[in-house]
């Protein structure tokens, strides 16, 4: 019995130890990662809607109730874009289910009624396959596409202004990633046009 | 001159990946460029030399009943301050290296040498075999990714080396090239060592 106490308390001192030094380290980098993490943020809202200045969450009511429904259920967060001091686009952060997992997508949708990019901030797909969706030229395909039709991927060059060419290999994730965007733009369509 | 020696087996002659196949899992998994693995292979000889100072240094304190939860709680509380560290000085790297940070903690090749190494011998050596053992990693990681990335993305390092008109091999960043890329190097070593 007292040697289980006596191994029992020097687990505790070794514990207790490791507990106290972390602790330091925790408070000591806390706020540089918050500060990257919000750096992050801030970059991928830049590049989904670039002619907005600043940016400033979204908080009302409406959203939050409209977000609890299973409709808008991917969307987690929405950011209005504004530009001297008038609000000239929205982008909103959708995490839907991808091939390895769910993807983070960021939205950027102008008042004038287009798409104005998308950028993907996370993601859990295979690197050479589905990973590929965060190259500018997948991303690019998003550019300047309307807000009036819900947009349809295909895996040959698009004929029709709503649609959008597939990664090779990576259909999953492209129908995924088309599925963050799509509920972006029915949320837009539906609290700020 | 104990501590060139200690050095030396770490890096050559009992190197973890090429000679004792241990902490094969991250080898295989993060060694899709050659970056990764220098980020891994350092971040990993880190927490080898605090682990094996630490370990050395308590090693008359610490009951031997009770040694591998001593060890696993000094490793871990390391490889969680690398984390942070790493969250919060190089996000990008932090990021590619992903779930594999958190796993150091069950790489092998740390506790095989707490048990071996560190706990039967003093500081300035453990810190030497600490050192030596995880350059040895690292070189093993960055050897492989560079193989992998050159054949299976064109570049090393982000710099592309293949010209445009190269056709990158998808299967050496994926799992089989892994396994394929390391095969062929053990054999590399084994012919080498046969020689000598």
């Amino acid at each position: 019995m007292r040697e289980v106490l006596k191994l029992a308390g020097v687990l505790f001192i070794i514990t207790a130890l490791a507990a106290v030094i972390l602790g330091f380290t925790n408070i000591a980098t806390a706020g540089k990662i918050e500060e990257q993490q919000e750096l992050e943020n801030l970059l991928a809202r830049q590049e989904a809607l670039s002619i907005a200045k600043d940016f400033e969450k979204v908080d009302s009511k409406e959203l939050n109730e409209t977000l609890k429904t299973t409709e808008f259920g991917i969307i987690t967060e929405v950011y209005s874009g504004n530009k001297d001091n008038e609000v000239v686009g929205y982008t909103i952060k959708s995490t839907p289910s991808g091939y390895g997992g769910d993807i983070g997508v960021i939205t950027g949708i102008s008042l004038e009624g287009k798409v104005t990019g998308i950028k993907i901030v996370s993601h859990q797909e295979t690197p050479g396959l589905g990973a590929n969706a965060t190259d500018p030229e997948f991303q690019d395909r998003y550019k300047d596409k309307t807000i009036e039709q819900p947009l349809d991927v295909v895996k040959t060059a698009p004929q029709n202004d709503n649609e959008i060419e597939a990664i090779t290999g990576a259909t999953i994730t492209s129908d995924a990633v088309t599925v963050g965007v799509n509920t972006s733009i029915e949320l837009y369509n539906k609290l700020f046009k | 001159m104990n501590f060139g020696k200690h050095l030396k087996n770490g890096i050559i002659t009992e190197n973890p990946v090429f000679r004792m196949l241990l902490g094969m899992c991250p080898t295989l998994a993060v060694t899709t460029a050659a970056i990764n693995g220098v980020g891994m292979g350092l971040a990993t000889t880190v927490v080898l030399i605090g682990s094996n100072v630490v370990i050395s240094l308590v090693k008359d304190l610490i009951p031997s009943k009770i040694r591998i939860p001593a060890f696993i709680v000094v490793i871990a509380s390391f490889v969680t301050m690398v984390g942070m560290l790493m969250k919060a000085y190089v996000p990008e790297l932090d990021k590619s290296l992903g779930l594999f940070i958190p796993l150091i903690v069950v790489n092998c090749i740390i506790l095989a040498r707490a048990e071996s190494f560190a706990s039967k011998n003093n500081v300035i050596d453990s810190l030497a075999d600490g050192l030596g053992m995880g350059l040895g990693f690292t070189l093993a990681l960055t050897i492989l990714g560079a193989i992998r990335e050159l054949f299976g993305a064109g570049s090393i390092f982000g710099v592309s080396l293949m010209g445009s008109s190269f056709q990158p091999a998808l299967i050496m960043i994926l799992p089989p090239g892994a396994f394929l890329t390391l095969g062929l190097l053990l054999a590399l070593m084994n012919k080498m060592s046969q020689r000598a």
